[in-house]
């Protein structure tokens, strides 16, 4: 223990009248979390001497006060010496409130006991995203399957969110196969969708009313295009910031140049910047479709900019996000696998032979089953706002939904099913925005008796391949996993191409092994959806189905069949809808 | 020397109560991945705390905490040992508590000056009483002194760096 006194006996007698000290006065600095104050003491005092003097600067008692030095509380029996606190060092403060517990704030719960005294080790944050899965997770489908592996599971879509972005954070092959799918490529490439989508986001609604240049930049689709054009190509994204980056510099150098520079910045960008954040949160694809001012520097900032603060937006950003690339990609993949009941049929019809084997894969099994087995996941995606923009842009945009499906690898050398979808595409969008499909796909009990039913007509055609005699090719019934079967369900009466009468065993663009027990369960499958339909007429094509109301419609003067059937499929039978459709159309 | 020795025994008896918690900083590069891909990264490191079992970082959310390695950049690419604290975690919180009123709300972020190697920088000082490498503080100087650096500045005044790596991480062990 060090001698409390000063070791100079003549120093000892110097300072008997001085009460101050009987060694050196130190400063000490005594630092708050809020500020800091220089205190002298003596170098031989007490910790409680200390605090006395610390608790009258600081107007706080002095059992309130807790120091800290060198990662060590002093306690108040100790000496300033015995901590080796000298002249010029800091001590830290902390003043005790009464609840000093009580604090939540910002930080996750404090009873977190997965990882409680593992420090290094806890890769619980990550399970299936680690970074040894991607690879087979993404080959192929890239997000699709990405997902399946993230562990769909998770009930909470922003999780599902966070993970992607993981992902993406660790991966960055990731991103360019997700850019590279042509899905998402198509969605980007199509100027419209993305402005819609843009559009629809409020803060985004409020920055263009701000700023009426947003929204020509916006509405110019040559600008548009190229913005994509560049999101998709991370080289050309580079070579601009390139060339952006001197064009600043060069304005700088004329003269008011760098103000202008700054308004702009505050005017617009920062806004911008801001909407962008809170609107699209984590995703740094987001802000590409977002960012499409004209200046020169603009893009390149924001493309600079943006992806810098979105991979970790502000926390709060909620599941109401719109995220163009990771929404794309989820509601891609939500609206692929349902609107591919068959080609996604996991169990029966052999996928390769559809093109894609990626459907077959295990993960998009435990996709399927995930989705069935959680519903809240599927409400969740379901209800994510920016799925029903996606869905709203589709349905009032049926070409670009076509065209976005048509472009999918899935339907590639597929002609006839791209047919097929094009023709189911209406409806399908349709039926998705119907709130009944959508609680029986958010229904876990409907989920899993679909299921059910499912596995059921497999073994069926296992076991009985010659009970149920034929047709229907298309392959869109069969196999429908869980959620894509309400779909189904009014899809599949028109399956058969339109051309083609419906007796005709037209062959199956699936040429399975097992074609005939395939079209057999698909008749199952479609019989039985039909009555869960609520008895829709049985027949099966369109004009078998619609007769009646195609006779409705020609005796009232619409003598294109071809259009009356179309409107009729897309209405889903509905006349008067129809009717409006035809008059809708016809100018056009 | 008999402060040493002081020091040294203090320590022992604190470890030996069980009340000395260990402190490390994690070092996430930011230059990998897709950060890299998509803009060449002002600042190349991130840091945090780690804790009591948690990890403290300071973002554009004000400083926030997760379970070790739970942000979206997943587990640190390099750790350093800052050695152990006596301070007990209800006093760290209530010193986090003041520093979120005060110097480090969310808004004080700045990207260059004020920032989540700040953070850690001060909490670790707090702490240990050590800092941390110097090398992680003095980037954004270093950065600032460059004529782009310069004329960046005024955006770089609201970007922000924040892992989100709330709740919901928590939730995922479920699975």
């Amino acid at each position: 223990m060090a001698e409390n006194s000063g070791t100079d006996p003549a120093v000892e007698t110097n300072t008997e009248e001085n009460a101050a000290a009987s060694a050196t006065i130190i400063k000490v600095t005594v630092k708050t979390p809020k500020d800091k104050e220089e205190i002298a003491i003596a170098e031989d005092s007490s910790v409680a001497q200390f605090k006395e003097e610390i608790s009258k600067r600081f107007k706080a008692k002095q059992d309130q006060l807790v120091l800290i030095f060198a990662g060590k509380i002093l306690k108040d029996g100790d000496t300033l010496g015995q901590h080796g606190i000298k002249d010029g060092l800091t001590v830290h403060l902390v003043i005790k409130t009464d609840n000093s517990c009580a604090f939540k704030g910002n930080t996750a719960g404090t009873a977190n006991p997965s990882p409680a005294g593992n420090l290094g080790t806890p890769q619980g944050s990550g399970p299936s995203p680690t970074p040894t899965q991607p690879p087979n997770v993404l080959a192929g489908f890239g997000d699709l399957s990405g997902l399946s592996n993230l562990g769909m599971g998770s009930a909470n879509f922003m999780e599902l969110q966070q993970q992607m972005q993981r992902q993406l954070m660790s991966n960055p092959e990731m991103l360019s196969q997700i850019m590279e799918n042509p899905l998402v490529q198509s969605m980007m490439s199509n100027p419209d969708l993305m402005r819609q989508m843009i559009v629809a986001n409020p803060q985004m609604q409020q920055l263009m009313e701000r700023n009426p240049e947003i929204s020509h930049m916006l509405n110019n689709p040559e600008l548009m295009r190229q913005t994509m054009e560049l999101a998709r190509n991370p080289a050309m994204m580079q070579e601009m910031m390139r060339n952006q980056d001197r064009a600043l510099s060069n304005l700088e150098s004329i003269p008011g140049g760098y103000n202008a520079l700054r308004r702009m910045y505050t005017d617009i960008q920062e806004p911008m910047f801001s909407a962008a954040r809170e609107q699209f949160g984590n995703n740094p694809f987001s802000a590409l479709g977002g960012n499409t001012d004209n200046s020169g520097v603009q893009p390149s900032r924001t493309e600079n900019r943006e992806p810098l603060p979105n991979p970790w937006g502000p926390p709060d950003a909620s599941a109401a996000t719109t995220t163009t690339a990771s929404g794309t990609a989820t509601t891609t993949s939500s609206t692929t696998s349902s609107t591919t009941p068959s080609v996604s049929n996991p169990l029966g019809i052999s996928s390769s032979s559809l093109g894609n084997g990626m459907f077959n894969s295990p993960g998009m099994q435990s996709l399927m089953q995930q989705i069935s087995e959680n519903p809240q996941l599927m409400q969740n995606m379901l209800s994510a706002p920016y799925m029903r923009t996606m869905m709203q842009s589709l349905a009032q945009n049926p070409d670009i939904a076509s065209q976005v499906f048509t472009n999918n690898p899935l339907f590639a050398g597929n002609p006839q099913l791209q047919e097929q979808m094009r023709q189911q595409l209406p409806v399908f969008l349709q039926q998705m925005q119907n709130p009944e499909s959508l609680s029986v796909m958010t229904n876990p009990r409907a989920m899993r008796a679909l299921m059910q039913i499912q596995e059921g007509l497999q073994t069926l055609q296992t076991e009985a391949p010659g009970l149920m005699p034929s047709l229907i090719p298309g392959g869109m019934a069969a196999g429908i996993p869980g959620a894509p079967l309400p779909t189904g369900v009014n899809v599949t009466p028109e399956n058969p191409p339109p051309s083609g009468p419906a007796p005709a065993p037209a062959p199956t663009p699936t040429p399975t092994p097992a074609a005939g027990t395939n079209t057999a369960q698909q008749q199952l499958m479609q019989q039985m959806l039909q009555m869960f339909a609520g008895g829709n007429a049985l027949t099966q094509t369109p004009e078998v189905r619609f007769q009646q109301q195609l006779e409705q419609l020609s005796a009232m003067g619409f003598i294109n069949r071809e259009a009356n059937l179309q409107a009729l499929i897309a209405t889903g039978g509905d006349i008067n809808a129809a009717i409006e459709r035809l008059l809708g159309s016809q100018p056009s | 020397d008999v402060n040493a020795a002081a020091d040294l025994s203090t320590t022992f008896v604190a470890m030996a109560d069980g009340s000395s918690f260990n402190v490390k900083l994690y070092i996430y590069d930011l230059s990998k991945g897709l950060a890299r891909q998509l803009s060449p990264m002002m600042l190349g490191e991130h840091t945090s705390i780690v804790v009591y079992g948690e990890e403290f970082f300071f973002g554009g959310g004000g400083i926030m905490s997760c379970f070790p390695g739970g942000t979206i950049l997943g587990m640190s690419d390099s750790t350093v040992d800052l050695g152990n604290t006596e301070v007990p975690r209800d006093l760290f919180q209530e010193y986090l508590s003041s520093l979120r009123e005060s110097t480090y709300r969310p808004e004080k972020y700045h990207l260059f000056e004020h920032n989540c190697n700040t953070f850690s920088s001060e909490v670790a000082q707090f702490l240990t009483g050590t800092k941390i490498p110097s090398y992680i503080t003095d980037l954004p100087s270093e950065v600032l002194a460059t004529p782009f650096g310069q004329a960046l500045r005024p955006f770089l005044d609201s970007v922000t760096i924040t892992p989100s790596g709330e709740n919901g991480m928590n939730g995922y062990g479920q699975w």
